[in-house]
């Protein structure tokens, strides 16, 4: 059976014209790119805190 | 020997090194690829989808797409797309912009963006379909299930293609008991979207089987009804006080109606409004209206006329008595001259000739006799 509520509040506001900036600054999502690129700046903040010496192994 | 062209990294546009990955951001050049790659396949399972008016499953595919490369420009444009045909534009627009920052040239959202800006009026539309639909929500979320049924009509009566609203309307249908009118609503819907998930399982929880929801895709959606009855025709009483079926559908309610000729009174609180209660006060109004436009509009019009003819009549007669007065003026002088005349050639006269004596001439003498008298002197 249709629960009324729980149906009613998958209904959200749609935007209206004054809002479409806001609409497109959330439509900024994140793709493979940006996890890739996240994890590469993580993994060279890591080494820059490590010895000089291991830095160097992981790096090859 | 041909020097080798360096390979650019499609993610920041820097040389990549001979290890495969990217000089200036570090990313590996061969997932990069697979990502693109599997970005384009989604893209194409999202367009078969949206020729085959799978809109919903479109939508699916080409986020999937947009997860491997948000940079997907192809993608954009068709999520834009499908979005603008569901009458959602402000979704469509943004999907549009986003795609024409990141390809300024050569790209059609630019021509979309273009026609868009290029009607204001369409723009204004968009802005009230987005007011009137959340105004609905907010009816409906406050128990006014009557109001946000009559706004929804109101939006999709000027935009057949608004999905959203239609499914916010079978709900409210639903939630009201008038399942035949849900059941029309979301037919309408699955004209737009053929697998639209949230309709089909509306339709199975009224007891539609999947033979019944094919065949409703196959029907046509033209002279259904939805906007023409009043959606508490299903509620409706005869005047003796017999239910007319609950929930009858619109034809049997049609003949029902056409048989018993203007019998069925409607219940609720939009039934029929009998003007003829009124008709003594709006004779009243009328007199009153009348006798206000005789007051304030027809007889200071009509004195304004009257005056204006008299003025003209005055006019004409002083013009004419100029003419005449110059005239007689004219005349007087004429007298004068031909008095003065007359006073220089009778002084001239005593001054010069004698006259001859006429008191010889008796009566009885003929002309040469007084010719001869004349002479004589």
């Amino acid at each position: 059976m249709i629960n009324f509520e729980e149906e009613l509040s998958r209904f959200a506001p749609i935007p209206e014209v004054s809002q479409a900036e806001e609409a497109i600054y959330n439509n900024d999502l994140r793709d493979i790119s940006d996890i890739v690129s996240q994890i590469t700046s993580e993994i060279k903040d890591a080494h820059s805190g490590m010895q000089p010496s291991m830095a160097g192994r992981i790096r090859r | 020997m041909a020097t080798k062209r360096p390979v650019l990294c499609p993610h920041c546009g820097a040389q990549v090194k001979k290890n495969g990955y990217c000089s200036a951001c570090y990313m590996p050049l061969n997932v990069l690829k697979k990502a693109y790659n599997t970005s384009n396949y989604h893209y194409n399972i999202g367009y078969d989808k949206a020729v085959a008016r799978d809109l919903s499953g479109a939508i699916e595919s080409l986020n999937t797409s947009l997860r491997y490369n948000k940079k997907n420009v192809m993608t954009r444009n068709l999520l834009g797309l499908i979005y603008y045909e569901m009458g959602e534009v402000v979704m469509a627009l943004s999907h549009w912009v986003i795609s024409a920052n990141y390809m300024p040239n050569n790209n059609i959202a630019t021509k979309y963006i273009k026609e868009l800006r290029q009607d204001p009026t369409r723009l204004d539309n968009v802005d009230q379909i987005a007011r009137k639909y959340n105004a609905a929500l907010t009816y409906a979320h406050n128990g006014d299930y009557d109001l946000g049924v009559i706004q929804l009509k109101a939006i999709l009566k000027e935009n057949p293609h608004f999905v959203k609203g239609y499914l916010l309307l079978a709900l409210l249908h639903i939630r009201t008991n008038n399942y035949e009118n849900a059941r029309t609503t979301l037919r309408r819907v699955l004209k737009i979207d053929k697998t639209n998930p949230l309709a089909i399982r509306y339709l199975h929880e009224m007891g539609d089987t999947d033979e019944n929801i094919f065949k409703m895709r196959m029907q046509s959606v033209e002279d259904d009804g939805l906007f023409d009855e009043d959606y508490m025709s299903e509620v409706s009483v005869t005047v003796e006080g017999d239910t007319v079926i609950e929930g009858a559908n619109k034809k049997m309610l049609k003949e029902y109606k056409a048989r018993t000729r203007q019998t069925t009174v409607k219940t609720g609180e939009f039934g029929e409004v009998n003007f003829a209660r009124y008709s003594g006060f709006y004779v009243l109004v009328g007199l009153v209206l009348g006798v206000l436009v005789l007051s304030f509009l027809i007889v200071p019009y009509q004195k304004k006329k009257a005056r204006g003819e008299s003025d003209k009549l005055i006019e004409s007669y002083s013009e004419e008595l100029a003419a005449k007065n110059s005239e007689i003026q004219a005349l007087n002088l004429e007298l004068q001259s031909v008095y003065s005349q007359l006073e220089t050639e009778l002084a001239t006269g005593e001054e010069g000739s004698q006259m001859p004596d006429y008191s010889q001439i008796q009566h009885g003498m003929s002309v040469e006799d007084v010719q001869d008298m004349i002479d004589n002197e």
